[in-house]
């Protein structure tokens, strides 16, 4: 297993190392489907040798000594922050990074740091193996994804450099060190690789170098690095605890007072890498980056790693003010950005809120720790990784055809590009028509919170209801837009055929991901996400583990019945077609409507955006600010240690 | 069997009338006479209409608007013509603006005399085209 | 009874429950209006009359769109009925409206276009209430599922008196009637107030109804929930709430969507946020 495990995180970095070095695009596109191809076999072989038992921990083979290695990765990932800083004279970055560094360089020299127990360096349970396969697949999907989509990028933009070499080599490096996080028991080691993946989201969002886009990588690389110096803070709060630094221990059963407010400031990592409120504004930025980029970082799997700490922090803070406060951050944090995203045109953005809004979920799962809800939180993980990334990568391949992100630009999307809308079809569905993953496990989470005591209850169930709603208003603003259909030109026909194999190939997989994970929803429910959450939170129920038949076949129709029909409408046009009804007036081609007074004009649909009555900067605002107490009283309630 | 003759939907359009005649169609629908008990539905819509009632006699503007009115209407379908203008022109029929009646535009089922014409007469005219409806459908099927 | 028996006779019977009601409809509103009114069975003779005629498509995705928004809201009162838990079927529930917008939304009309957004606001202020009404009933009995809440011995209407005043504001919106009825109406109308039926024609119109039809069944099975000691009393309520629906349907005039959207946003939060609460509270 320790083989596997090294194998995973060296063969990534080593080949983002090597594709540093490959100028030539032939050899890069083959040398990354090679590679993605072992990535992914790498990660089917190991999750097959974990095999579903009790969790299991281990050590780097050969036993070598962490301490130092650690420390002058830290140095190095210092060292750089600075250099970037000085270069675009940035300051808070760099403060936060030395912080960091001075805390972790204090704990080795001092010899404060204890070393990781034996046989603990690792560990790897369902919820690792379950990430390290969204990891493995979807990851490198999505880097097989970049090859097609970055050729149309930077065609479409001429004056931006092409540095192909660093992204690619950055998704690399980005996808080892996400395989050691998930992997790490020992919270020094985790730190580590948290920092490497902050540093790879700030390069891959600065991709472009514009001074707008460089911005934006310096707020995700502040915010960040709060996170990251509240772990080191925790690191430095646990260093003097017994088993303080090995995860698995800490977090075993409810956190002890001496260990809570170093269990809070890992919350508060958690929360900056999920991108929750206050913290949100980064991942918003991050849009600004190459599509890719905004799939595999900012929904699939660096955000994710937030959820997936907090995850784990689940067993310690269930049933503790602590919990109780994180939850609600959580589901706050989705309500309020269900607003803004009602709100915004910018398609990207709105899958940006929803990815928030989801994470928020998982969050407030995490928060409240019960089997029910963890088994949600992890199956919210699941489906939102396959679902959302796909959409991240259709929109990228529909961005680069039609050079817009507007979502009032998407129209007719099954008239315009019918394939590559069947594959919309499928993650929006995904995300939430199938009463699916998401709406599964929004349905579970009801059920979890009708079973909670107190005024909580009600208010998560208010919160959730609202929210629920008003995601429903914006997915169906999108399908609005993807359903539409017109006559099209000849011209248009063609732009679909310049859809690259690489973008067809990784999204199609994607969407058969999505659909393969629906129909085992059953098996997944009982066999991998079921046993998680009963290990982690013993119960005598497991009724929620058994999926209904009923719910599976409406789900499995749901999911399937918009793509299918929207495949079968775009090759039969067997009806007696007429114009639609404008007033009585015919319609000329090109939708051109006559006018009362002379003239003619083009029909133009706009969605509504609830102007007047929601105020998207209102909502995100109040937001920022109702979360940003609740995690001032967050840290506060840990520190105080109850 | 046919339910048109116990369902038939009205689009009504005035056709550059005077609106007498259109205001005796919807005097129809009032309590006083309540076309309603017929199952008439007066719908603004073309596709949801069976017959179309017309007024006026017809001006260029009008004409591209009413053969697409009329080609939005799915089968079977019947045009009744309320009103002298409608028939033949009226009055107006000899000004430079006016085509004269709607059957110079569309293929007209059942004609309705009267200036304004009454509403019983218009109700008449209605269960002619309801015939006629029939008749097409009949055809048709 | 076995629940699937429960299902299958909503699919067959609902309709006829559905449309009997719009006939009584129909004839109430004519006679509010000192008018005599259509048969009884005229929307029965409406649907068989589309039928009948031609459907003229505007896209092709219409149909299956239809088909699907009458085939979910058959299956949400199949699985209402059918002993699925409750808050699933809140989400089926949902996601045939959904069908009706999308294929409302899928035609290029300003009217039609316009109409799904509206619908979409419409989704937006009820569905709230919804999913907050099923979860206070399940919690309430302790149960998940239909047969579960009827055979309970807790009385629900005592228990939610706010949520089944809320219900009543609420079903306004689903019944289409005025001052909501912003994004179609009964009354046939043109233009922006025919809204998602504007360019539905023929065989599709007819789905629409059939649809609408099985809405309403559901409104009355759920509103029967709050009733589960007594289905008759249930239906004999739900007679009542219409009437009064008809009344004012026949008295106001239709409100904007912002009215709309708040308005139903401040009673479910206050009336049925606040019921919910309380009943947290005291449990």
């Amino acid at each position: 297993m320790g083989s596997l495990v090294v194998f995973l995180v060296a063969f990534p970095t080593l080949t983002g190392g090597l594709l540093l070095g490959v100028r030539n695009g032939n050899a890069r596109n083959a040398i990354v489907v090679l590679a993605g191809l072992v990535i992914v076999a790498a990660s089917i072989v190991t999750a097959a040798t974990y095999g579903n038992g009790a969790a299991v921990f281990f050590d780097l083979p050969g036993g070598l000594s962490l301490g130092q290695a650690l420390l002058a990765v830290q140095i190095a990932i210092a060292a750089f922050v600075v250099v970037v800083g000085i270069r675009y004279r940035r300051v808070f970055a760099p403060v936060l990074v030395l912080g960091q560094l001075a805390i972790s360089v204090y704990l080795e020299v001092s010899g404060k740091l204890p070393e990781p127990e034996a046989g603990r360096l690792f560990w790897f349970d369902q919820l690792t193996m379950i990430m390290v396969l969204i990891v493995g697949i979807v990851g490198t999907l999505i880097c097989v994804n970049s090859l097609g989509y970055m050729r149309g990028f930077h065609r479409s933009s001429p004056m931006i450099k092409g540095r192909r070499t660093v992204f690619f080599a950055l998704l690399f490096v980005f996808l080892g060190s996400m395989f050691g996080l998930v992997v790490s028991n020992y919270l020094p080691l985790m730190e580590v690789f948290w920092e490497i993946t902050t540093l790879c989201s700030f390069l891959l969002i600065g991709y472009t170098r514009t001074d707008e886009t460089v911005g934006y990588a310096f707020d995700a690389l502040n915010l960040n690095m709060i996170g990251g110096l509240g772990f080191s803070g925790a690191i430095y709060l646990l260093a003097g605890q017994p088993n303080g630094l090995d995860l698995a221990r800490i977090t075993a059963g409810p956190a002890s007072a001496a260990v809570m407010p170093a269990i809070a400031l890992l919350c508060v990592a958690g929360l900056t890498k999920a991108a929750q409120m206050p913290f949100s504004r980064w991942l918003l930025g991050a849009m600004y980056a190459p599509s890719p980029t905004s799939a595999l970082l900012h929904s699939s799997t660096m955000v994710k790693a937030g959820v997936f700490l907090l995850l784990r922090l689940s067993p310690a803070i269930a049933g503790s003010n602590l919990g109780t406060l994180v939850a609600f951050n959580g589901m706050l944090t989705f309500l309020f950005v269900s607003f803004v995203a009602v709100t915004e045109q910018n398609t990207k953005k709105v899958l940006a809120y929803s990815t928030i809004g989801s994470l928020g979920l998982i969050v407030g799962c995490a928060g409240l720790g019960t089997p029910e809800l963890i088994w949600v939180g992890v199956m919210i993980i699941i489906f939102h990784a396959l679902a959302k990334g796909l959409l991240f990568l259709v929109v990228g391949t529909i961005q680069n055809r039609f050079y817009t992100k507007d979502m009032e630009n998407f129209d007719a999307l099954l008239s315009r590009l019918p394939r590559v809308a069947v594959l919309a079809l499928v993650g929006v569905s995904g995300m939430f028509t199938a009463p699916f993953g998401v709406v599964v496990a929004k349905w579970t989470a009801i059920r979890a919170f009708l079973g909670m005591p107190g005024a909580e209850g009600a208010v998560l169930l208010v919160i959730m209801a609202f929210g629920s709603s008003l995601t429903i208003f914006y997915w169906g603003k999108l399908l609005i837009k993807v359903l539409a259909m017109r006559p099209v030109s000849d011209y248009e026909r063609t732009i679909e055929r310049r859809v690259s194999r690489f973008e067809w190939f990784s999204e199609a997989l994607l969407a058969l991901g999505v659909v393969i994970a629906t129909l085992g929803l059953g098996v997944l429910s009982e066999r991998v996400v079921g046993p998680y959450a009963l290990t982690t939170f013993p119960s005598a129920s497991q009724s929620f583990l058994h999926v209904d038949p009923v719910v599976l076949l409406t789900m499995l129709v749901a999911l399937l019945f918009l793509p299918v029909m929207a495949f079968w409408a775009g090759r039969h046009e067997r009806y007696e077609m007429t114009d639609f009804y404008a007033a009585g007036r015919p319609v000329a081609a090109g939708g051109m409507v006559g006018m009362a007074l002379g003239g003619s004009r083009k029909v133009s649909l706009r969605n509504y955006y609830l102007e007047g009555v929601v105020d998207g900067r209102l909502a995100f605002r109040s937001g920022t600010a109702v979360c940003a107490c609740l995690l001032v009283t967050l840290v506060a309630v840990g520190v105080v240690g109850r | 069997m046919s339910f048109f003759s116990k369902s038939p939907w009205i689009l009504h359009y005035d056709a550059s009338s005077c609106n007498g005649c259109d205001i005796e169609v919807l005097a129809c629908l009032t309590p006083l006479y309540d076309v309603e008990r017929f199952g008439v539905v007066n719908t603004g819509n073309p596709k949801h209409a069976d017959i179309l009632l017309i007024t006026g006699s017809v001006n260029e503007r009008n004409v591209e608007i009413i053969e697409n009115l009329y080609r939005q209407m799915p089968e079977p379908k019947v045009v009744v013509a309320v009103g002298a203008c409608a028939c033949s022109g009226g009055i107006f029929a000899r000004a430079y603006n006016i085509q004269g009646g709607i059957d110079r535009v569309l293929p007209v089922d059942v004609y309705v005399p009267g200036c304004a014409a009454r509403p019983e007469s218009i109700i008449d005219g209605v269960v002619k085209g309801i015939g006629a409806l029939e008749q097409k459908r009949k055809k048709s099927a | 009874m076995n629940p699937i028996a429960y299902a299958a006779l909503f699919v067959l019977l609902a309709p006829l429950f559905g449309g009997l009601l719009a006939g009584i409809d129909r004839i109430a509103s004519a006679r509010m209006q000192s008018r005599v009114g259509p048969p009884l069975l005229q929307p029965f003779y409406d649907l068989g009359k589309l039928l009948q005629k031609d459907a003229r498509q505007v896209n092709p995705i219409v149909e299956p769109l239809l088909l699907g928004h009458a085939g979910f809201m058959a299956a949400t009162g199949a699985m209402l009925l059918g002993g699925t838990d409750l808050i699933f079927v809140a989400f089926v529930f949902a996601l045939a409206s959904l069908f009706l917008v999308l294929a409302a939304g899928s035609v290029n009309s300003p009217y039609s276009f316009a109409g799904a957004e509206r619908e979409l606001i419409v989704m937006l202020a009820s569905e709230p209430f919804f999913i907050l009404m099923l979860a206070a009933v399940c919690k309430v009995t302790g149960a998940s599922s239909y047969q579960g809440v009827l055979g309970s011995t807790v009385m629900v209407a005592p228990q939610l008196p706010a949520v089944l005043l809320a219900f009543a504001f609420v079903a306004t919106i689903k019944l289409r009637k005025s001052p909501f009825d912003i994004s179609t109406s009964h009354h046939a109308h043109q233009e922006l107030v025919s809204g998602l039926t504007s360019d539905m024609s023929g065989r599709l119109l007819a789905y629409v109804q059939v649809a609408h039809w099985y809405e309403s069944a559901i409104l009355a099975a759920l509103l029967v929930l709050f009733f589960n000691w007594s289905v008759p009393l249930g239906l004999g309520v739900f007679a009542i709430v219409y009437a009064a629906e008809v009344l004012v349907d026949n008295s106001t005039s239709r409100a904007k969507w912002q009215l709309v959207l708040r308005s139903t946003w401040v009673v479910t939060l206050l009336l049925v946020g606040g019921n919910v609460l309380a009943l947290f509270l005291l449990k």
